[in-house]
């Protein structure tokens, strides 16, 4: 794995399709504390050879240059990864979304986006049996769903 | 090997202890009971025991993980190895207690 910086990253994209890496295999982005990373894996074909490259984004600025000039498959890659990161890929051709209708809101795969079907739907564990009648009684100690955030989904908080 | 078939469920082993609607990830459990007291011969005060009244799974929701399958402290829930149970409308795949009590029943 290499960390290369966010302004070079097509730069080295193109230095690695010279060398004989033409074949994009992966590119996606990954959440971090500090913001994001994108990262994309370049394979030669036909031999054990690759590289995995990664750009870190910061959290108030992500945009990074559209690899699809060097590697025109990595068109979708983009699409998907913006849609779903909230990534903007500079110079890509044809930036639709790939898979979400638009106006969807926040992007799904971020950490902090709050899973819609979790606000509409009730708990069902929630139901203490030993007290029927008493469930939902705000005097009860709640029981809390797993993987749902703390102050959620008030105060919108993180884990 | 499991076979993730579909998931029974064995309600005399069930005690209504909730721990499998809690800990399933896709909320697709649903469960009701009530508490009732039980006297037993030569015990000096009733105990109270959970009764099962309704309990679902809901297949469209179900990830088929086996988290409930592994949590379940009294082996109410199984793995069955049956596949046919599509239905053709949305509420057809909740199926409800007495349906997934069938899945294992003695023939």
């Amino acid at each position: 794995m290499r960390l290369v910086p966010r302004d070079e990253w097509r730069t080295v994209l193109a230095a690695l399709h010279a060398s004989g890496l033409v074949y994009l295999d992966l590119l996606t982005a990954v959440e971090r504390d500090a913001g994001l990373e994108v990262v994309a894996r370049v394979v030669r074909p036909g031999s054990a050879a690759a590289e995995v490259i990664v750009a870190a984004l910061p959290a108030d600025d992500l945009r990074i240059d559209s690899a699809v000039p060097v590697y025109p498959g990595a068109a979708w890659h983009e699409r998907e990864t913006a849609e779903m990161f909230g990534i903007e890929f500079t110079g890509h051709p044809d930036p639709r979304p790939l898979l979400l209708r638009t106006g969807l809101g926040a992007p799904p795969l971020r950490k902090g986006t709050v899973l819609a079907a979790r606000v509409v739907q009730p708990w069902p564990g929630e139901f203490e049996p030993s007290r029927p009648d008493r469930a939902g009684s705000p005097s009860r100690r709640r029981a809390r769903p797993l993987g749902v955030l703390d102050g959620w989904p008030d105060e919108g908080g993180r884990p | 090997m499991t076979v993730r078939g579909v998931i029974a469920l064995i309600p005399d082993a069930c005690t209504s202890c909730m721990l499998c609607v809690r800990e399933c990830p896709t909320w697709c459990i649903s469960l009701q009971a009530h508490p009732e007291q039980v006297v037993d011969e030569g015990a000096r005060r009733p105990r109270t025991v959970n009764v099962l009244d309704a309990f679902a799974i809901d297949f469209g929701l179900c990830m088929y993980c086996g988290i409930c399958v592994d949590v379940c402290p009294f082996d109410a829930l199984e793995w069955a190895p049956d596949h046919d149970y599509g239905a053709a409308t949305r509420a057809g795949l909740v199926q409800p207690m007495e349906r997934l009590a069938a899945w294992l029943a003695p023939p």
